[in-house]
């Protein structure tokens, strides 16, 4: 079981949908949200400038679900500033593409980031948990 | 001669002798005066002696007239054979036939050609002017009865003339005719000598050089000979243009012969692709260039442009012959082609952009609807009629996930023209589909034949290979007959340069005759079952022709149905 992960998506029945799932199989202590990648960041430098470094191995989400449509700042842009030195206190944090994407460029893009653990179709499911704790566990 | 002249004289001496001895004998006996007889006989043989003479010297005289005339003619006589002779030699050497007309009698006579040339026996000729006459061409004789006439008038010196004569095999001849007169003292024509050359070949020959002719003046193309050599690098200089360059390029011949095409040259004009023909001339190569050449008005048109050198007999290079055309109109063309291409393309990148964002955004809140359904299963439910309308709500939400997956699926199988093949074994592909319909093959318990001897490996992209036979095997089980057992054949053959597969079953069928144009269509559907899309067949086409497949069906109403297809080898 983690202590904490991110959900970053904009649809809220989504993210509700995130909670409880997650919630049901025990896959994590807290569940973090944010509805875009902007929000997401402001809440990785909260931690970064609100938390002794000590500390912040503990308080770091240790998985992010990640939606790559979503207004003002989208999964990719996100990426892009998350894998900057800026965050690189975050950089062993796993990410997992949970979208309703289709295009296959966007499969072909996700093989550029290696933080991408998977890349995963809505909607979440217990077996889909299952299968991301198997991962990571080996 | 002289001989005879005096053989004459000395008969006449010899006479008056005799007479005069006759007559001085006869005085002597019957005249009694004997005083002059001797007188008298003498002045008689004086007279005789004289008169001998005398006649001798004007016999002799006109003797040598005689000769002298008789030389003369015998002179003239020998020229008049020789040249005779000499005629016969002419006549019968040339090819030409002569004729030989005496107007006033009417009278014409010809050589041999008229028989070896035009094919006439001797008995066939006439030997009138109107024979003649009657053998020349229809359309010709008008134009030569007026000739004839101004020429036996002699209002004109010279008459040299081409007509069509008829042969004794009633083709036409065409003839060159020479003829002249000859005249008496008064000037009046009295004889016309005529020959006349066979020149049908010559005027065919002419003709056919007119007609090959006509196709450098009629030409559409642009048509330019040039000489051999260039000078300064340029082109070399022209020595014809056709009228079809005249008007594509505005100038005049004579404006243009013995200039070098590099006037043509402007600005615009793609400098490397002149110095490709000028490199192909000293080359002595044929070459072809396209380029924007310039008219008389420096109006810019573009050119397709080739040199052919023409070789003489002594393989050196005479001239050149340039073909060039107005291609303006076709690069618009290409141009509106180039740009038409490129707005389709454009649209057609938007569509795909469209159909992803559609499709993305049915499916985030269907991904919900399905999160949510699965959420609800663990928890129970006491209401029955809740229940129900649950169970129902969740039925149509799989049916309408599963739609949409479908046509996710032909978005992309669409979008993904060179997919990745590899190879695959048949046997393990079959394996893994049968696995995924393990329950209908237990339910129904179909007999399933497999064939897979001959071809073992497919080189393939496996994703659809399984997708393929997961939709046959599917729609099989799906369109079963009621009344017999389900009995599916499944086999792979090999030709030289592809592999066969063919998928057949006894199922209820599809009617073609109604059907065939819509059996691989977009939501045609063939029999009203609750779960049938219209989508598979049609996914099915889709993925065999991305992966440069065929696909053929052949079925009979409740008989069943075979699908063919084939995949290229390499």
């Amino acid at each position: 079981m983690f202590d904490q992960i991110l959900c970053i998506d904009d649809d809220p029945i989504a993210l509700m949908l995130c909670k409880k799932v997650i919630t049901k199989a025990e896959f994590s202590k807290e569940i973090m949200t944010a509805q875009n990648g902007e929000e997401a960041l402001l809440y990785f430098n909260s931690l970064k400038y609100n938390t002794k470094p000590t500390d912040l191995n503990d308080k770091k989400p240790r998985l992010i679900f990640l939606d790559l449509n979503m207004p003002v700042m989208g999964g990719w842009e996100f990426l892009d500033h998350f894998s900057t030195s800026n965050y690189s206190d975050f950089n062993t944090t796993n990410i997992i593409i949970l979208s309703s994407t289709i295009d296959p460029e966007d499969l072909e893009k996700a093989k550029n980031y290696p933080m991408i653990l998977d890349f995963l179709s809505k909607p979440i499911t217990l077996q889909m948990l299952e299968y991301i704790k198997n991962k990571m566990s080996i | 001669m002289k001989n005879k002249t005096n053989q004459i004289t000395l008969i006449y001496f010899v006479i008056s002798l005799f007479l005069a001895i006759i007559c001085h004998k006869y005085l002597l006996n019957n005249i009694s005066n004997t005083q002059y007889y001797y007188f008298s006989f003498i002045k008689d043989l004086v007279f005789i002696i004289l008169t001998g003479l005398l006649f001798r010297y004007i016999l002799s005289k006109n003797d040598a007239r005689n000769i002298t005339v008789f030389e003369k003619l015998k002179k003239s006589n020998d020229e008049i054979k020789e040249s005779n002779e000499k005629y016969n030699i002419v006549a019968k050497a040339t090819s030409d036939t002569i004729w030989d007309w005496k107007i006033q009698e009417d009278n014409i006579t010809w050589n041999k050609g008229i028989e070896s040339v035009f094919g006439y026996k001797p008995e066939e000729v006439g030997d009138s002017s109107r024979w003649w006459f009657d053998k020349i061409h229809p359309e010709d004789s008008i134009r030569m009865s007026v000739k004839l006439y101004s020429f036996i008038e002699q209002k004109t010196e010279k008459w040299q003339d081409q007509y069509r004569f008829r042969c004794a095999d009633a083709t036409y001849k065409y003839v060159l005719h020479r003829s002249f007169l000859l005249k008496d003292e008064n000037g009046r024509a009295t004889r016309m000598i005529g020959a006349i050359q066979d020149i049908t070949k010559q005027k065919e020959e002419e003709q056919r050089l007119k007609l090959l002719e006509t196709v450098i003046t009629q030409s559409r193309d642009s048509i330019l000979i040039t000489e051999a050599d260039s000078h300064d690098g340029k082109i070399p200089q022209i020595v014809y243009v056709n009228p079809s360059f005249s008007k594509m390029s505005g100038y005049q011949s004579e404006e243009i012969v013995g200039k070098s095409p590099n006037i043509f040259k402007g600005p615009k004009s793609d400098s490397s692709e002149l110095r490709k023909l000028i490199k192909a001339i000293k080359n002595k190569e044929e070459c072809s260039i396209e380029t924007i050449s310039y008219t008389k008005n420096k109006e810019e048109y573009w050119v397709r442009y080739s040199m052919i050198p023409i070789f003489n007999s002594e393989n050196e290079v005479s001239h050149w012959i340039s073909i060039q055309r107005d291609t303006t109109e076709e690069k618009k063309l290409e141009k509106e082609k180039e740009h038409l291409i490129r707005e389709l393309t454009q649209n057609n990148k938007d569509l795909k952009q469209f159909s992803y964002i559609t499709s993305h955004n049915l499916r985030s809140p269907l991904s919900n609807l399905t999160g949510l359904l699965n959420l609800i299963e663990d928890i129970p439910i006491e209401n029955e009629e809740l229940k129900e309308i649950l169970n129902g709500f969740n039925k149509s939400t799989h049916l309408l996930n599963e739609t949409i997956n479908d046509l996710v699926k032909v978005i992309i199988i669409k979008d993904n023209p060179s997919i990745q093949k590899e190879e695959v074994l048949l046997n393990e592909v079959f394996e893994n589909v049968f696995n995924q319909l393990n329950f209908q093959i237990e339910l129904h318990k179909p007999i399933i034949k497999l064939n897979f001897e001959k071809v073992t490996v497919l080189n393939i992209n496996k994703a659809y290979l399984e997708s393929i036979l997961l939709n046959l095997l599917t729609n099989s089980i799906k369109y079963r007959s009621k009344d017999r057992k389900l009995k599916i054949t499944i086999s792979a053959n090999q030709t030289e340069d592809s592999i066969i597969l063919t998928f057949k079953d006894n199922g209820i069928g599809i009617d073609l005759e109604r059907n065939r144009d819509k059996v691989f269509g977009l939501y045609q559907r063939f029999h009203n079952y609750p779960d049938s899309k219209g989508l598979g067949l049609y996914l099915v086409k889709s993925q065999v022709e991305t992966m440069g497949g065929t696909i053929s069906i052949d079925s009979e109403v409740d008989k069943g149905t075979s699908f063919t297809l084939i995949f290229k080898n390499k």
